[in-house]
């Protein structure tokens, strides 16, 4: 579904922010990415959908060259749904309104139908109440939810979450890793960036581990948990799982 | 000081024949909203358009953008109207040259299009600034959407952006009233006009220029009410700058 292949990105000419990245996510499967801070986890997801340009390597979606310049990519995003750490719905639209724009504007829905499946996502999330609100009225988790949901609505065939838990308070951490479970078990294709390893454990097929821009490990979620090869990736789970 | 006071002066006829002194002040007063108006709607026009060519990555129309707003606020706006009033019709070819000269209400044409265009380029950096105060995920998150750049700004970006920079607007369309002054030199018959005419008339100069003063002030505090008004009716509930 999503190829990756030999992708590099230099921020300039002496700062290389992505090295030889090189993996993929089959159809159904939800990988995991982790690794330290600014080893280029967020940079890869982005470039998937190409919000960040990059000067080397290729990615596919379903087929279609992301960095092509004769590719369509907005049709191509409206395709692959996306969520944040900051959640990112518009504050100057109500919930429901926020589910409706790109529905209509981008895939030409009527206000009607695009307003029945905004609600039936929103009740999937537990949010049906909150549609005539404003995302400013609604706790951090609610608002992701929402955005999960936003993105959801466009019927996209893979999600792209961008460490969707890192900007939320710990009690509400659970509520949307509830909803991404959800999501993985129903089937759908889904890359992950989280530092969260109860769900990888849970629900990931695949783990990723990145460092300084490249991919230092690459291996099925229960050789990853049970004896990383690389010492780095190594250090990091021992760190990160000693509490 | 040797001055005769005479409040009765407005209810006078003036040396015209088209009714008395306060006639004449109201058409002069007339002529000053008329040609603020213009002014401030090419300078909205104006200035969004640039505006948005600063905030776009391409460094082509960030370049556009930089020398149009320098261009204009650099110069006296005195010398912005002479330049179109006197200057302008004398580079033209001949015949295009004589046209303008001789169209009628040539200084109010002239006056709405230099004070908009002066002022638009002072609305152009605030809209700038007020798009580059929003976090740069809306912009993201929007496009991951699959809105096209034209689509993000108008559904996404330029909402709030305008609302963040009412407050600074309405002191710009403040200054476009006061600025309509200035249109006095290039033989428009506007406020201040109608004043300084009643003046060498009737000699009766504090008078005039009293009942002037009061008018501007009427005129500029219609315009700040409308303007919180404005910021009451378009205030997102929850949110920061809101009520």
């Amino acid at each position: 579904m999503i190829e990756i292949s030999h992708v590099n990105k230099w921020y300039s000419p002496t700062f290389q922010v992505l090295k030889d990245c090189t993996t993929s996510v089959a159809k159904g499967e939800v990988v995991v990415v982790c690794g330290p801070s600014g080893s280029g986890k967020s940079t890869l997801i982005k470039c998937v959908n190409a919000l960040e340009p990059f000067q080397d390597g290729t990615i596919t979606i379903d087929g279609l060259k992301v960095n092509d310049p004769k590719t369509n990519l907005p049709k191509l995003r409206s395709r692959v749904g996306m969520v944040f750490q900051h959640f990112e719905l518009f504050p100057h639209l109500t919930i429901i309104e926020n589910l409706r724009l790109a529905q209509q504007k981008v895939l030409g829905r009527g206000q009607e139908e695009a307003t029945a499946k905004g609600m039936k996502l929103l009740e999937r999330v537990g949010l049906k109440e909150q549609a005539q609100k404003f995302p400013a009225q609604l706790s951090g988790g609610q608002q992701q939810r929402v955005a999960i949901a936003r993105a959801l609505a466009m019927d996209p065939i893979a999600m792209l979450f961008d460490e969707p838990t890192s900007a939320l308070d710990p009690e509400m951490i659970s509520e949307v890793l509830d909803v991404m479970v959800d999501l993985a078990r129903e089937g759908m294709t889904m890359m992950v960036v989280t530092h969260e390893m109860g769900f990888a454990k849970k629900v990931a097929h695949r783990v990723i581990f990145m460092d300084r821009g490249e991919i230092v490990e690459d291996a099925k979620k229960e050789e990853f948990f049970g004896q990383p090869r690389s010492d780095r990736a190594q250090q990091f789970l021992s760190k990160i799982l000693s509490h | 000081m040797n001055y005769t006071w005479n409040w009765h002066i407005f209810l006078e006829p003036n040396p015209t024949g088209a009714g008395t002194y306060f006639d004449m002040l109201l058409a002069g007063l007339k002529v000053t909203i008329v040609t603020s108006l213009s002014a401030w709607v090419i300078a909205l026009i104006f200035g969004t358009i640039v505006g948005i060519l600063r905030s776009l990555p391409s460094k082509l129309a960030t370049w556009i953008g930089f020398i149009y707003v320098e261009f204009f606020r650099n110069m006296p706006l005195l010398v912005q109207l002479f330049l179109w009033f006197f200057v302008l019709p004398e580079l033209l070819p001949r015949t295009a040259g004589l046209w303008l000269k001789q169209m009628p209400n040539a200084p109010f044409y002239t006056a709405a299009v230099g004070i908009g265009l002066f002022m638009s380029a002072r609305v152009a950096v605030q809209l700038a600034a007020g798009i580059g105060s929003l976090p740069r995920g809306q912009k993201m998150a929007a496009t991951a959407l699959g809105l096209t750049t034209l689509q993000v700004y108008r559904y996404v970006l330029l909402p709030m952006a305008f609302r963040i920079i009412l407050p600074p607007l309405t002191s710009e369309f403040l200054n476009t009233v006061k600025n309509s002054a200035v249109a006095i030199t290039i033989g428009l018959i506007e406020l201040t006009g109608a004043a300084r005419a009643m003046q060498e008339f009737s000699f009766q100069v504090f008078e005039a220029f009293s009942a002037a003063t009061l008018m501007y002030l009427v005129i500029n505090i219609i315009v700040v009410i409308g303007m919180r008004l404005l910021e009451r009716a378009v205030a997102i509930p929850g949110y920061i700058t809101g009520k």
